[in-house]
């Protein structure tokens, strides 16, 4: 594969990685809550892809009817029960961590640790490619980006020109007078949960579409996600997509120049280099609050 | 239309309010003026609900508020205009207004209201979409003003409007309070610039060390003694 | 105290370390030594763990990087290099040192990470670790690399014994290090920076040093357990040492066995341990994980302090529950071996431990100690003409001093100096810049412009820990003491960490007569959260006092107070100015301030307005201005 298209193909799944960040990086600057258990709703949101898509023959974007609503419900119970008992901050790193662990072993014990992958009958878009000159784009690739953007553009959208997306904003901004003006912390917050988690589930379908899956899988996925989190701002949805192509060209470059084991060494020392000198991220203007 | 009966408010295990009665009728723009540290932030947060350490009743038009939760006060037709301004940074002056008609009764008329906001601080139309925190401080205080109005209310808590503004803008500041007093909204004033408050309310509470100490007329408070030696200790 | 614990370790390395030479007398099979050497390890790890994260409150994930560091040594060196194994030990300690302290340097530098982001970086370091490793043809090349047994002494057997040995050593060391550090002063300004760490460096513990140091221990032990795992597992992958397992297993088992004291980990380390194993052996695998993870996000938010501590309160009601358990068993032998009933005593034990307390109605703090009933403030008794102190020289030179927030002018141009034996009220509008003022003469912000000089020394860049050695403490408006110690011993760490550092036993007994003077000698064994909100402000006071300042900032300590308690509060601050400190009083109570002051300097946005008498300063028109109003129409 020549070197731009391996770029290319890392910017457009980049895409994906903006998808799975999303959810993460708006539930920790919206609600100061790091939830490693996302991590778990991804892996959660592929197998039952997979799962559903191979025992029903549906096709595989279809299985998001059921997994979306599924992760949305999770979501935002997840944050009640943090809400109810009061976690927040390390607190929440941990009880999710703990919550994380058990859904890989769950996952495991039901799916055995062999690789599951979904067959090419099941799976038409793991076959498929748009061509450009000599430039080839699988369709799962594709997929990932323009879900990518329309998610993103959504998400804007929703945040910037509607009552709730207003309320969300402000809240984060200022939770006491946000309150005093109607905005009702408890639900807004299972609500945000719950639009979290639905990410998660887009994302663990398209994860699904392009690879063999594993119950281990999430530790692969911490140095992405936490680079795209923290490289794009914690909690700007804008600023999740750049980062998000920009940590996907950054593996692949990465992979292509010297090999694909260095990726982490890389993803992680640019986290650490950022939380260092850049902590609001690199698309944000102002200081760090 | 709002009557605090024997309020006690707790910060923790720290009393910050003893017992304190006061009454605002309809239509009426009361102050309640006293030295730093005396409670007035304290007496305005909780009535609008952002504090629940409480013994004692806060009633509007006859309805009990200390057993509301916080973001269902507003529903009572309380609005806020919070110590310092506190408009939402990084959102522009429409989002901001727009914010403020939040609660479900006055969702349906924020066009309406901001209209009415707008013929109020013209400025603040000139500058829409212009995030709140690269306006000037009067500014800032005339969107805090207005994101009140636009919840509609019936009684409008105002603390230290005055504080960092500049005389030119505080005169302007209080012009607007007697505007919105002129249509019907009720005030309660918390204020530093004892005088300066003092005259464009008809009635006035000394607050010192957690309690009222002295009411009356606003005429009345200005001639006391009291005012001055509480507030400068001597 | 120190000296007869250690004694006892040795002891008790001396009876474990026999049991590979009589394990074939008392006819005990190797397998319960393996699981014994399993054990030790983690107890090794868990402690090293604890020393950092549980004593201090930071809570690092990086727990792999070291282990993964120490295995790496001892595999690439002996197995590649040919270097024998016991040289690799001494190389995996220095090694695990120098990346502690890189990483410590790198982490505990910038203080404004929140407890969530020390996590996160700690957490980058086994992941580069990991990725270092997999490219390196020298380290690992992605191949994993064997590790063979070393040559080791006949008499002590087979190589379980060996590996018995060694991880004994290890674990015993750890634990007895632990118990050490938690007794020294170490321990001690651990707990303080765990408990209020800005408090603590503004009472004088050298917080950056003490938190390189446990970190540096953390990385010791981990990496030279680290070289021992390498030969317990024989063949090190890279997933196999820098995953996440390690960091699981050490933060439950920490989490679950208490974090603050070193039985914690032991404890934990032996539960985790035991029940990992019997799950195995009775085929529920697939539950192992589940279990601990399910530990974890329900005790911390259940237990968070562990089972150390729940142990400690119902001893008998656990060890009825572990000997009862067992017991039954024991007696009916209809299910498992004597292991397995050991486990299940344990599980018990562990549950009535942690069994959540029926609510007892929450006395709230002070109602045992109601506060006066408010009074009319009867300002008689304190206007009582105070003889005019002699003034000293000038101690506190604050000249023509700015700070600036971003563009907005907190203070400009104040020039203020401060005699020996003044007690001076510093007051002003809100947003004068009071708050800014007293961060800055005690070190915990720098000021942009001018110089402030404390006892002849320019404080500009020092730690605020140093400026308190120089002769400047300060008292918090919400008071914030270290709820972890009783009060006397809060009080005791003020003078531990002072100007003249004391002993533990000294500084006990000075504490005792620090409390008589602010009137708290009574409550002395009492935790902070059990005292009212007044007995708080006093301790407050009575702590900076027992640093040993020369200069005294009060941070409005009055607040919140009634008449009756501010009355004695008063009393207080005359009994401290009276002993000979020099007192700079925030306060927003004019008339106390009045009373008190023999000097009032008031600000009024960034700028002095006014400096002298209190009764001159408050007649200063200038001055009624500020207060009552600028605005005012003439």
């Amino acid at each position: 594969m020549s070197t731009v298209q391996a770029i290319l193909s890392g910017a457009l799944i980049g895409g994906m990685f903006a998808v799975m960040a999303v959810g993460l990086s708006l539930t920790w600057g919206m609600l100061r809550i790091i939830n490693l258990a996302h991590f778990g709703m991804i892996l959660l949101g592929a197998y039952l892809t997979f799962q559903i898509a191979t025992s029903w023959g549906i096709d595989p974007l279809l299985t998001l009817v059921v997994t979306v609503p599924l992760m949305f419900v999770l979501g935002a119970l997840l944050q009640w029960a943090f809400d109810r008992f009061g976690v927040a901050e390390l607190n929440s790193l941990l009880v999710s961590f703990g919550i994380l662990i058990i859904v890989i072993q769950t996952v495991s014990n039901v799916w055995s640790a062999d690789f599951q992958r979904m067959t090419g009958e099941v799976n038409p878009y793991a076959t498929g490619s748009l061509s450009l000159g000599r430039l080839v784009f699988p369709a799962p690739t594709l997929l990932a980006f323009g879900t990518a953007v329309v998610l993103v553009g959504a998400a804007h959208v929703v945040l910037q020109r509607t009552f709730a997306g207003r309320a969300l904003r402000a809240f984060e901004q200022d939770r006491s007078v946000a309150s005093a003006f109607g905005i009702d912390h408890r639900r807004l917050s299972m609500v945000l949960a719950g639009a979290s988690g639905a990410t998660a589930a887009v994302a663990g379908m398209l994860f699904a579409l392009s690879n063999a899956l594993t119950p281990s899988t999430p530790f692969e996925w911490f140095g992405i996600v936490f680079a795209v989190v923290i490289l794009g701002g914690i909690g700007q949805i804008l600023g999740t997509l750049v980062a998000g192509v920009l940590v996907g060209t950054l593996s692949a470059l990465v992979s292509v120049l010297w090999s694909p084991s260095l990726a982490p060494f890389v993803l992680f020392s640019a986290i650490i280099l950022a939380l260092l000198f850049r902590p609001q991220g690199l698309f944000t203007q102002g200081a760090a609050r | 239309m709002l009557e605090v009966r024997q309020l006690d408010v707790f910060h923790g295990d720290a009393q910050a309010l003893w017992g304190v009665d006061l009454s605002i009728g309809d239509g009426e723009v009361v102050g309640v003026v006293g030295p730093n540290g005396a409670g007035k932030s304290t007496l305005v947060n909780t009535i609008a609900g952002l504090h629940r350490s409480v013994r004692g009743n806060i009633l509007v038009d006859g309805a009990e508020l200390t057993s509301v939760a916080s973001h269902r006060v507003c529903e009572h037709g309380v609005a806020t205009v919070p110590e310092g301004r506190r408009v939402f940074p990084r959102m522009s002056v429409y989002d901001n207004l727009c914010l403020g008609a939040y609660r479900k009764g006055a969702r349906s008329e924020h066009r309406d209201a901001l209209d009415h906001v707008y013929g109020l601080f013209p400025r603040l139309e000139e500058r829409s979409s212009q995030y709140a925190s690269t306006l000037s401080g009067g500014e800032q205080q005339m969107l805090a003003i207005g994101r009140a109005l636009m919840a509609r209310p019936r009684l409008l808590l105002m603390d230290e409007p005055s504080l960092g503004l500049a005389p030119i803008v505080v005169d302007e500041v209080f012009e607007a309070i007697e505007a919105i007093n002129r249509e019907g909204v009720s005030v309660l004033l918390v204020e530093q610039e004892i005088e300066r408050a003092l005259e464009i309310t008809s009635r006035g509470y000394l607050l010192a060390e957690g309690r009222i100490v002295a009411s009356g007329t606003s005429a009345e408070l200005l001639q006391s003694p009291m005012v001055r030696s509480s507030v400068l200790g001597i | 105290m120190i000296r007869r614990g250690l004694a006892g370790f040795v002891v008790v390395f001396a009876v474990l370390a026999a049991l590979p030479f009589v394990r074939e007398e008392i006819g005990l099979p190797v397998f319960y030594l393996t699981l014994a050497s399993t054990v030790l390890f983690w107890i090794a790890q868990a402690t090293s763990w604890n020393i950092l994260s549980g004593y201090s409150g930071y809570f690092s994930f990086g727990q792999g990087a070291f282990v993964g560091l120490g295995a790496y040594t001892t595999a690439v060196l002996t197995g590649r290099r040919g270097v024998d194994f016991f040289w690799t030990l001494p190389i995996s300690a220095a090694l695990g040192v120098i990346l502690a302290l890189a990483v410590g340097a790198l982490a505990f530098r910038l203080r404004s990470f929140r407890g969530e982001i020390f996590a996160l970086l700690t957490l980058a370091v086994p992941f580069i670790l990991a990725s270092l490793a997999r490219v390196n043809e020298g380290i690992d090349g992605g191949q994993g690399v064997v590790v063979s047994i070393p040559e080791f002494p006949e008499q002590i057997g087979l190589f379980p014994d060996f590996l018995f040995l060694l991880n004994l050593t290890i674990a015993t060391a750890a634990v007895a290090a632990a118990f050490a550090i938690q007794n020294s002063r170490f321990g001690w300004a651990l707990a303080s920076i765990r408990d209020a760490e800005d408090v603590a460096e503004g009472l004088g513990v050298a917080t950056y040093r003490y938190k390189m140091m446990a970190i540096a221990v953390n990385g010791l032990i981990g990496s030279v357990s680290g070289s021992v795992f390498a030969l317990q597992i024989g063949f090190v992958t890279v997933e196999g040492v820098f995953g996440l397992a390690i960091p699981l297993f050490v933060i439950v088992m920490s989490v679950l066995g208490g974090r603050s004291h070193w039985l914690g980990p032991v404890i934990g380390a032996v539960v985790i341990v035991t029940m990992q194993d019997r799950l195995a052996d009775a085929g529920y695998e697939g539950w192992r994980l589940i279990i601990l993870g399910a530990i974890l996000a329900i005790l911390v938010v259940v237990a968070p302090e562990g089972l150390q501590v729940r142990l400690q309160q119902r001893p008998w009601i656990s060890l009825g529950a572990f000997a009862g358990v067992v017991g039954v068993l024991a007696v009916l032998r209809v299910w498992g071996e004597p292991l397995d009933w050991f486990a299940a005593g344990m599980v018990a034990a562990a549950v009535a431990a942690l069994w959540p307390a029926r609510r007892r109605r929450a006395v709230p703090a002070g109602a045992a100690h109601a506060r006066a009933a408010p009074v009319e403030t009867s300002t008689e008794s304190l206007s009582i003409e105070r003889p005019r102190p002699v003034l000293g020289d000038v101690v506190v030179e604050i000249d023509e001093v700015a700070r600036l927030f971003g563009g907005v002018r907190a203070l400009d141009g104040v020039t203020v100096g401060i005699r020996a034996g003044e007690l001076v009220g510093l007051v002003g509008p809100n947003g004068s810049g009071k708050t800014t003022l007293v961060n800055l003469l005690s070190g915990a912000i720098a000021p942009t412009r001018g110089r402030i000089v404390v006892g002849g020394q320019d404080i500009r860049g020092l730690q605020p820990h140093r400026v308190a050695h120089i002769g400047v403490t300060r008292t918090y408006q919400i008071p914030r003491p270290f709820d972890s110690m009783t009060v006397l011993d809060n009080v005791a760490m003020a003078i531990m960490f002072g100007r003249e550092s004391r002993s533990l036993v000294d500084a006990r007994r000075a504490a005792g007569r620090q409390l008589d003077l602010v009137g708290l000698g009574h409550r002395g064994d009492a935790k902070p959260a059990e005292i009212n909100l007044h007995e708080r402000q006093l301790l407050e006071m009575a702590r900076a006092v027992a640093a040993g300042p020369t200069v005294l900032l009060l941070d409005e300590a009055l607040a919140g107070l009634n008449p009756v308690e501010i009355d004695q509060a008063v009393r207080v601050v005359r009994r401290i100015h009276d002993a000979g400190i020099t007192i700079v009083i925030v306060e927003h109570l004019l008339r106390v301030v009045n009373q008190l002051a023999t000097r009032v300097v008031v600000l009024d946005r960034g700028s002095v307005l006014a400096d002298g008498e209190p009764q001159a300063v408050m007649r200063n028109p200038e001055v009624v201005r500020a207060y009552l109003g600028k605005h005012a129409h003439a």
